[in-house]
This record gives structure tokens, C-alpha cells and sequence, in this order.
């Protein structure tokens, strides 16, 4: 449940993303940056100017691929991928490869049961990827940036057209991408308070699985941030069958390899018979 | 400047506009007036489309000066085109697919109201104004206004796109061969829609490769050849069979005697 809630918070920034007919491949890194600064910074800022300044890392970071992408005219598949290397090595030369975790008065902090803790027995980043949703979709479905965003997606000519600034949307949508990964990051370390240089490989390519599997089509201009949450449950509780079926940790990767596959074959399938043109 | 009956709604004096080296649009000086319709020919890659681009903000140009009601326009974006009244009907451009009639009607100026501090749309007003278009312009009757605008034939995107202009009250008009690909009733609605729009004191300009049907629809043509205007006339001093001449020969075949300007 709380490797869900995680994922499907970067899911659905990945699905964003994706709608502007974009990728982001550096969110498994943003997501392990963002946790490491969280935790190296907590000693000085304390443990709510740690998590600002988490964020505003991670917002950073989203705003300089969405700056290269858009004023570079550089393909966001490549901007990302230099990022998802960049930052890794960030990480790693920041903690200089070792585990970090947070001191025990931290963790008794009253945000790091808010992020945490549990409530009736369930995670608190469940509750907290829930409000997210809520609050994305109203703004994806219900204001002027949403409509503009998924018309940029649809067709970016007409965007233009129309005098929608198509550059700041796409910027937008990159940082709340990057701030999204970022934040799961937190979530993370507010429930397993220590952090490894590791933290958060091969997640870009599950968040991407899981907004595909949700329905949101690379083509962009649709999509459904529920659709990515739920992409993200269904990933992981294969992962956690096949673990209890006793099938080798290496299969799982192959098992989200294949589903993206198959995923996205369905979707132009369906799409199809839907009459779009996807 | 003063606002006087002679003033032109855009005027274009000696603009120049390269890409690079090449010169896309050389010393173009025209101008048009509110309630007219005027036909925009000539050959591909006459400047026709890049001119209009000019006046739709999305080309700055080289050098020149451009005016607008009398006002001399010195900042280029669509944005401001479209603040200015300037509507652009493409064949191609203009409604996003994979949207809902309502929701590409007012894109890039939807209406919001506040709930608890949130700027959400006007969903109401905007299903309204999408339905009354719907009903006015020409649509099939079925057609809802949560449809998506995949769904339309191209005469209805096209019907809906000239809805949109004159709901927003716009001052100019263009429309980019707006008749490729549409059926003969199709053909004849848009052109019916293209003439109320000139009665009812908008510019209309009319790009298009359909010599006789511009024609028999405009008041002026303005002819243009390799980036140049070559030609202004008016469509009772030329026939359509000469103007096809002209575009055919390049301005070498231009009659002196009935050129006006």
C-alpha cells in the first residue's frame, strides 16, 4: 500500500507530463535527490526547512530540463535521460555512497507523523496521494490551465493559436512533475527514515508503466491521473504476488516491461475502437 | 492618430520579413477596410499565408510598420492578435481534437468563477454558449456541446470556428482556405457565414486557390507573387478569367488600364 501511494504520487506527475505529449525520465532520480536532501539537510534547517528545501530543489530541477527542453528545442527523452544520470550522480557524490538516516528526535517530529504515521490502520501517504488527486484533477478538468494543457497535448498548433503560452504550461508541468517525485520522496523517508544511493532507481520507467497503464496515451491530450494511481496499485501488487509466489526478484522488472508493452498496444486498440486517432 | 472614416483597419506599409536569408515577404504595402471581404491569391509560396501570419502575431516582421484602427502595432503574438479581435480560420488549426466543443471554445480565455478561492471553470455559461453556437451555426442537431470535436465533419469545424468569431465580437476575420475538403453544401454554408460576417462590418480576409468562387464572393483581390503584392483590384475591374491569367503569368500579364489601388 505505501510503495503504491508512492509511486502512483509520481505517476501521476509523470501522466502531466505525458499529456503534454512530453517524458520525464528523471522523477526515480529526483525522487532519491529529494530524499537525500531531506535528510543531509534536516541537521541544519530542521525537519519542515528540510522538506521546503526538498521541494524547491526538486522544483528546480524541473525547471532547468523544462528551460533546455523548450529554449534548448532539445527532445525531453533527452533532457530527462542526461538528468536522470546527472542528478543519480549527485546523490552519489553528495552522500558519497553512504546510507544516511534520519536522528531519532527528528523522526519524532509532529510532520513526520503527518507524513508517516497511520490513520485507522492505514499509511498516511495513501491519505496524502488521495488529496493530491483530488486536487490535480480539479485543476487538470475544471481550470483554464487544464484545459490548456491538455489542448497543448492534443494539438500544440491550435494551442499557439488560441494565445495560450504554451511554453509556461509545458514549464509548469515539468516542475509539478519534478515536485511530485520529489515529495514521494519524502513520503518515503517519513515512513523508512534512512536513505540509500540507490533510492528510487528504475522508478522513472514503473511511474511511466503506471500512467501507460492508466490510460494516458504517449500521443498526449489524454489521460486520467486516477487511471495512474490505480496503473501504480496494479504494478505493485503483481510485485508483491509474484514475491509471494516465490518467484525470483529479477522477474519483476521483466513483468513491468512487458505490461508497458502490452498496456500501450491496448490503449491504441481501444483508442481505435473509440474512434480517436491516437 | 485620428479615428476618421478613411482610416484603413489594417494597414501594412513596406514590410519585409526574412527567415534567415530568405526573404519571405518583400516590401508589402496593402490595406483593408472594415466590411470588406477581400480575396488573398496567388501561386504556393506567394507570402499569402506567411502575410497573414504577420497579422495574426505569429511572424514579427523583418521591418515595416503595421497598423491596426490607426494604431501602429509594435509587439507580435497571438495573444495579442487575438485581444485586438483578430480571428484566424484554418483548415487544419484552431480546434484541438481531443477536446469538447465547450471546452475549445474558450480555450485561451475560458470563463472562471471562484469557489473557495480556486479559479474553476464556468462550465455552465461556457455548455451554453457551445450549445447556442451549435444550434446557430449550422451543426447537426444532435451534436452535444460535451462532444469532442473529433467527432465533427470538417464543414462543422469549420462552422464552429467562425461561431467562435463572431461570438468574441472580432474586428477581422481570416480564413486560410477555409473550403479544402468540404462538400458543395459545406462549401456554400461557410461562404453564406464569410459574407454575413462582411455585412455585419467585419473584415473578412479570404485566402484561397478557387479563383471564380473568390471571385464572385469578394469586393477587392490583392494578388501576391513570390513574397510580393503584385496586384490590387477590385473584382468588378477584373474578371475572374483575367486574374487567373495574372496568377498564371506572374504580374507580366497585369492589364494597366484596370489596375486600381
Amino acid at each position: 500500500m505505501h510503495f503504491a501511494a508512492i509511486l502512483g504520487c509520481i505517476a501521476m506527475g509523470q501522466a502531466l507530463v505525458i499529456m503534454t505529449e512530453e517524458i520525464d525520465l528523471s522523477v526515480g532520480s529526483v525522487y532519491g535527490l529529494t530524499g537525500a536532501a531531506f535528510i543531509t539537510l534536516e541537521a541544519n534547517l530542521g525537519v519542515f526547512g528540510a522538506m521546503v528545501a526538498g521541494l524547491v530543489l526538486a522544483a528546480c530541477i524541473g525547471m532547468v530540463q523544462a528551460t533546455a527542453v523548450l529554449k534548448g528545442r532539445v527532445p525531453s527523452m533527452i533532457v530527462t535521460l542526461g538528468g536522470l544520470f546527472a542528478v543519480r550522480g549527485i546523490i552519489y557524490v553528495w552522500t558519497g555512497g553512504t546510507v544516511r538516516s534520519l536522528p531519532e528526535e527528528a523522526r519524532a517530529h509532529w510532520l513526520m507523523h503527518l507524513l508517516g504515521g497511520e490513520l485507522f490502520g492505514i499509511e498516511a501517504a495513501l491519505f496524502w496521494t488521495l488529496l493530491l488527486l483530488a486536487v490535480l484533477s480539479l485543476v487538470l478538468w475544471r481550470t483554464s490551465f487544464g484545459n490548456r494543457l491538455l489542448a497543448e497535448g492534443g494539438d500544440l498548433s491550435t494551442a499557439l493559436s488560441q494565445g495560450v503560452r504554451t511554453n509556461q504550461i509545458k514549464t509548469t508541468a515539468f516542475v509539478l512533475c519534478s515536485m511530485l517525485a520529489g515529495f514521494a520522496g519524502i513520503l518515503t523517508l517519513a515512513d523508512k527514515p534512512q536513505t540509500h544511493v540507490t533510492l528510487g532507481e528504475l522508478m522513472e520507467l514503473e511511474a511511466i508503466a503506471a500512467a501507460v497503464m492508466g490510460g494516458t496515451l504517449l500521443s498526449g491530450g489524454r489521460g486520467s491521473l486516477l487511471g495512474a494511481l490505480l496503473g501504480a496499485f496494479i504494478i505493485t501488487s503483481v510485485r508483491y504476488e509474484l514475491i509471494r509466489l516465490g518467484a525470483p526478484a529479477a522477474w519483476y522488472i521483466s513483468f513491468v516491461g512487458l505490461v508497458l508493452i502490452a498496456a500501450v498496444i491496448f490503449n491504441q486498440t481501444l483508442a481505435k475502437w473509440a474512434g480517436h486517432r491516437a | 492618430m485620428q479615428k476618421s472614416e478613411k482610416t484603413p483597419l489594417i494597414e501594412v506599409k513596406d514590410l519585409d520579413l526574412y527567415f534567415g536569408m530568405f526573404h519571405a515577404l518583400k516590401n508589402v504595402s496593402v490595406s483593408f477596410n472594415a466590411g470588406e471581404l477581400i480575396g488573398l491569391v496567388g501561386d504556393n509560396g506567394a507570402g499569402k499565408t506567411t502575410l497573414i501570419r504577420v497579422l495574426c502575431g505569429i511572424h514579427e516582421p523583418s521591418s515595416g510598420e503595421v497598423y491596426f484602427d490607426g494604431q501602429r502595432v509594435t509587439a507580435f503574438h497571438p495573444k495579442l492578435a487575438i485581444e485586438f479581435g483578430i480571428e484566424t480560420i484554418q483548415q487544419a488549426v484552431g480546434l484541438c481534437d481531443n477536446l469538447s466543443i465547450a471546452r475549445n471554445f474558450y480555450l485561451g480565455r475560458e470563463p472562471v468563477k471562484s469557489l473557495l478561492g480556486l479559479r474553476i471553470f464556468d462550465f455552465a455559461l461556457m455548455r451554453a454558449k457551445a450549445r447556442h453556437v451549435i444550434g446557430e451555426f449550422g451543426l447537426r442537431d444532435n451534436v452535444s456541446a460535451d462532444d469532442e470535436v473529433e467527432t465533427l465533419s470538417g464543414g462543422e469545424r469549420q462552422s464552429v470556428k467562425i461561431g467562435r468569431a463572431v461570438e468574441f465580437k472580432n474586428r477581422v476575420v481570416i480564413m486560410d482556405e477555409p473550403t479544402n475538403h468540404l462538400s458543395v453544401r459545406e462549401r456554400e454554408h461557410l461562404n453564406d457565414l464569410a459574407l454575413q460576417l462582411r455585412d455585419q462590418g467585419l473584415l473578412v480576409i479570404y485566402i484561397t486557390h478557387d479563383i471564380f468562387q473568390v471571385h464572385k464572393l469578394a469586393d477587392r483581390i490583392v494578388i501576391m507573387e513570390n513574397g510580393e503584392k503584385i496586384e490590387v483590384t477590385t473584382t468588378d475591374a477584373m474578371s475572374a478569367e483575367a486574374l487567373e491569367d495574372v496568377i498564371r503569368q506572374g504580374g507580366r500579364a497585369v492589364p494597366k488600364k484596370v489596375a486600381v489601388q
